[in-house]
């Protein structure tokens, strides 16, 4: 009975939606097709999103120093270069969804992305999203989610970009990115070879990080077609290869290496008028590493998961209205020294909803279902609401329920995978104030998020370590963000401040989560003026614990970066500049997983080429 | 000046009646801060960390934690697995860092290391005047454990004996080493019988599935194995042994149920305890069947030893924050004492 009313009251309602349907500028729509990841503003208009562009993207040689030093995000890293896990507000690295052009890439095997896995310099845009976004992003998506995004541009043009990085400890970057496009035909290439000795001094010991070598290559590919004026297909690819060697504590030396290689690729095709696109994605992707527990000897333990996705998205756009349904499947099958060979399929239908009331309130309301082939999955919904009271203040809301699946690990692990796992739910609401003045741009958010069933591994006894649904958390916070833009003449100033206060609570001893810090703040200065450029990145990070009785703590510290840049050439065809950075300005001791210490000062030259 | 002298030379006197006096009497003084009481060492963090040790007097009037860096202001190392004695020296072993640190068990002060030859340490015991160390050696690797041979005065590592996979607990008596071989990251069922004197494996026992505990009592030699545990898919029950130390030949074995995985076991007054399932029985020496019911129910435990009618459970809680150490009067079965000590208490010893 109850179901019919619903369905009778919702028949209603788009019948009236249907017919406030107008006419829309197929242009605008081209530009919306072309954009990879459209949804992200449109279906989430109550979410802090903070968009970090080349002019970001290229102070930094990695995808953790990018987020740690622009972003509110905590990063937890055994050493430099090496697994470094995420604590986005408050929550684990199994709670912050890294998201590739608009698919979810978190390991399937452990759930997390290892940000030093990333390359990030290939990519147009890299967007911070706070908060909970699992309806359209999948498991994972709580303390927020971070978007890789590649874009299109159909424009005549050919532009070639060559950076090339030297620095201490042997460190070296060779970065080479194609651009070049018709009005057909788009294409971006990027290339990159990374290494590192990374044998920096352990400050205040007589020790060295003597076994942290690093080297990758990444290749990024995106292709779009033009098929007609309503047809446009795109191709992405990129494909990851890493070896490192796993540094040791300041206790314990180490021979570990541990090799990993991602292969992603997705085609969709686009069918478009100006009321609607139809789009169909197909992906593969493919994860493996291989880790040795002594380098020199032949043993390795392993584990690949090979994922495909099918997505069918369906968007209409009425007047005031977007309404969007998509289809889901995702099938994965992992094989593993330790796990044991098995699959997953998980089909999701989602309804999406943006409906802007008036030109100065909207709102969107999504849901999702899963219907996963071995545990049942919560339902999902994100509401959220903006609200333009002036042209200088914009309130937002949004509440959401989100989830974190358990794991190919958590489930098949050899003897300790536990197949009566239920996700990981979190509920949460926060509250955004933004205000955009000439000059300066600032925004408050305050949230509040409860997290049930947390998934943990425990000794229990008779059993060894499994995981089990252990704890409940109470999350809560504020984060800040300030951007001061000042040009005056040919010199430009850029100011960017990021500060997020974060509780995290454990309800079982009201203590504070390992590793989550009260206070981090963020502060970047630069400043140009004609040819020439500099930079200070500023890091405060508060204290951490590293138990969870709040017993033991890593200090807190405060970390800078300088860097400066000159255009040596500057013509309509070429640029080329130099560039210098010290790292870890004043030399200062510090550790942000207990026993690890971080690099001393080190310097990287670099030289940039666009033509 | 010279009655300054003088002066002194009375009170140096004195000073030596004083101490020649109190030698006689020493049994009752103690030999440095941390004598008449109990040790406590706590693992630390697998990931990276340091093991500490807790002290907490016989009394129970004093605890003390991180004895050894308070003492020495240096960290143990990385899993802090056991202290092995000799004498008045304490060998403490970390075994990831794969180092030993010796000291003076009442004072804490540090006389020595071992660095170099040892590869993933367990245990110490003394043997005909000599150190042993298992040693797991690479974990991938299953024939390449050893034990190492120490020299007492040097702390030297004089040579190596190998044997089979997995040696873990060591039982050091006269000119005989046992070494229970519980398996490393696999599993083992052998007691390797080293001569001392030869440094020789002398005979293989076999045992239960992973010996986890052993005692030496009137000429037998006690050897508890706690199974296979059911996540190895091949699960088997304990298994408690007694050999005949004269040819180990005679051995009677007394099995669990197959899903039982009894551990710790500890003599006092020619009685056994050990613990199962969350309970510890007690066994007298001349039983000649296990105990079917509890001595005392509901105790869970990472650690259990029994000393002096006393039964100290230590409980490691989270294995990520602080745990406890709780002292049980073994007669009375009433708990006397808890303290919470440091990170994933795993050993207690008696001073």
């Amino acid at each position: 009975m109850m179901n019919k009313k619903y369905l009778f009251s919702a028949l209603c309602f788009f019948t009236v939606l249907f017919s406030f349907a107008q006419k829309k500028d197929s242009v605008v729509v081209l530009d919306e097709v072309i954009l990879t990841d459209a949804k992200l503003s449109q279906f989430s208009v109550g979410n802090k999103k903070q968009v970090l562009t080349d002019s970001v993207l290229s102070k930094t040689n990695s995808f953790t120093d990018l987020l740690r030093y622009n972003s509110t995000i905590y990063f937890k890293e055994n050493g430099y270069g090496m697994v470094s896990s995420p604590s986005f507000r408050g929550t684990n690295a199994q709670q912050t969804a890294v998201i590739w052009n608009g698919i979810n890439i978190n390991s399937q095997l452990n759930g997390q992305t290892d940000f030093n896995t990333i390359v990030t310099s290939n990519y147009n845009n890299v967007t911070v999203k706070s908060g909970g976004g699992s309806v359209q992003y999948g498991s994972g998506a709580i303390g927020g989610s971070i978007h890789l995004n590649n874009s299109f541009n159909f424009k005549e043009h050919l532009d070639n970009e060559l950076r090339i990085g030297y620095g201490s400890f042997d460190t070296q970057s060779t970065n080479y990115k194609l651009s070049l496009g018709s009005k057909k035909l788009s294409l971006n290439l990027g290339l990159n070879y990374n290494s590192s000795n990374n044998d920096y001094k352990y400050l205040g010991t007589d020790q060295k990080n003597e076994n942290g070598a690093y080297e990758n290559g990444n290749v990024d590919l995106s292709l779009g077609y033009l098929i007609s004026d309503n047809n446009i297909l795109k191709l992405y690819q990129n494909t990851y290869l890493g070896s490192r060697d796993f540094s040791g504590t300041l206790l314990a030396n180490s021979n570990e290496n541990y090799k990993n290689t991602n292969v992603r690729t997705m085609l969709e095709w686009s069918n478009f008028n100006d009321k609607k696109i139809s789009r169909l994605k197909v992906a593969h992707l493919y994860e493996r590493y291989k880790y040795y527990a002594n380098k020199d000897r032949p043993e390795y333990a392993f584990g690949y998961a090979n994922s495909y996705l099918f997505n069918y998205d369906y968007k209409y756009t009425f007047s005031n209205v977007v309404l969007n349904a998509i289809i889901d499947n995702n099938y994965t099958d992992v094989i593993g020294r330790n796990i044991e060979e098995s699959n997953r399929n998980i089909t999701s239908v989602s309804i999406l909803m943006q409906h802007k009331l008036t030109n100065k309130l909207k709102y969107s309301f999504n849901v999702r279902k899963d219907y996963t082939s071995d545990f049942s999955s919560p339902f999902l919904f994100v509401f959220s609401g903006a609200y333009n009271i002036s042209k200088l203040y914009n309130v937002t809301l949004s509440a959401s329920k989100n989830y974190r699946i358990p794991t190919f690990n958590d489930t098949y692990w050899v003897g300790a995978g536990n197949k009566d796992l239920v996700p990981e739910t979190s509920k949460q609401v926060e509250v955004g104030n933004y205000f955009n003045l000439k000059n300066v741009r600032f925004n408050v958010i305050g949230y509040y998020t409860k997290l049930s069933e947390m998934i943990q591994w425990r000794p229990i006894a008779g059993e060894g370590w499994i995981p089990v649904n252990v704890k409940d958390v109470t999350q809560y916070g504020a984060e800040a963000e300030a951007a001061v833009t000042k040009h005056l003449g040919q010199s430009k100033l850029v100011w960017l401040t990021n500060y997020a206060y974060t509780k995290s609570i454990d309800d079982s001893n009201d203590k504070q989560l390992m590793y989550v810090p009260l206070h981090k703040i963020t502060s970047n200065l630069a400043f140009s003026y004609k040819k020439a450029e500099a930079y200070i990145q500023l890091l405060r990070n508060d204290l951490v614990y590293t138990t969870t009785d709040n017993s033991s703590e890593l200090p807190g510290y405060t970390v800078a970066n300088l860097g400066m840049s000159y255009d040596v050439v500057k013509t309509a065809k070429n640029t080329t500049s130099l560039g210098l950075r010290i790292n870890n300005l004043f030399n200062k001791e510090y550790q942000n997983t207990a026993f690890r210490p971080m690099p001393n000062r080190n310097i990287m030259v670099q030289l940039t080429t666009k033509f | 000046m010279k009655m300054k002298g003088k002066i002194a030379g009375i009170l140096a006197l004195g000073f030596l009646i004083i101490s020649c006096e109190s030698d006689d009497n020493s049994v009752d003084l103690p030999k440095g801060a941390y004598d008449n009481g109990i040790l406590i060492t706590n693992e630390g963090a697998f990931s990276g960390g340091t093991g500490t040790i807790n002290y907490i007097s016989d009394d129970y009037s004093t605890m003390e934690s991180e004895v050894y860096k308070k003492v020495n202001n240096e960290d143990l190392g990385t899993i802090v697995q056991s202290i092995g004695f000799n004498d008045d020296e304490a060998y403490i072993i970390a075994n990831v860092s794969n180092k030993i640190s010796i000291v003076n068990r009442n004072t804490f002060e540090k006389l020595g290391e071992i660095t170099t030859g040892l590869n993933n340490p367990r245990y110490f015991a003394v043997s005909n005047g000599k150190g042993y160390v298992s040693n797991w050696g690479d974990t991938a690797d299953e024939n390449d454990d050893y034990i190492a041979i120490i020299n007492l005065s040097s702390f030297a590592i004089e040579g190596t004996i190998p044997v089979v996979l997995g040696p873990e607990k060591l039982l050091g008596k006269n000119n005989v080493l046992y070494v229970a071989h519980s398996g490393a990251y696999g599993t083992n069922n052998k007691v390797s019988v080293i001569n001392t004197i030869t440094n020789e494996l002398s005979n293989t026992i076999e045992v239960g599935d992973v010996p986890n505990s052993m005692q030496i009592e009137d000429g037998y030699l006690w050897v508890l194995a706690s199974g296979k545990p059911s996540f190895t898919k091949d699960e088997t029950g304990g298994v408690l042994s007694k050999i005949n130390t004269r040819d180990y030949s005679d051995i009677v074995n007394y099995t669990f149920g197959a899903t039982e995985h009894p551990g710790s076991l500890g003599l006092d007054d020619d009685e056994f305890y050990y613990g199962l399932g969350g309970n510890i029985y007690k066994m007298d020496i001349e039983d000649t069947e296990l105990p079917t019911a509890a001595y005392i129910e509901s105790i869970s435990y990472y650690n259990m030893t029994i000393h002096d009618d006393k039964m100290y459970v230590t409980d490691a809680k989270d294995y990520a924050s602080n745990g406890s150490i709780s002292i049980y009067d073994l007669e009375t079965k009433q708990l006397e004492q808890t303290f919470d000590v440091g990170l994933i208490p795993g050993g207690v010893y008696f001073n």
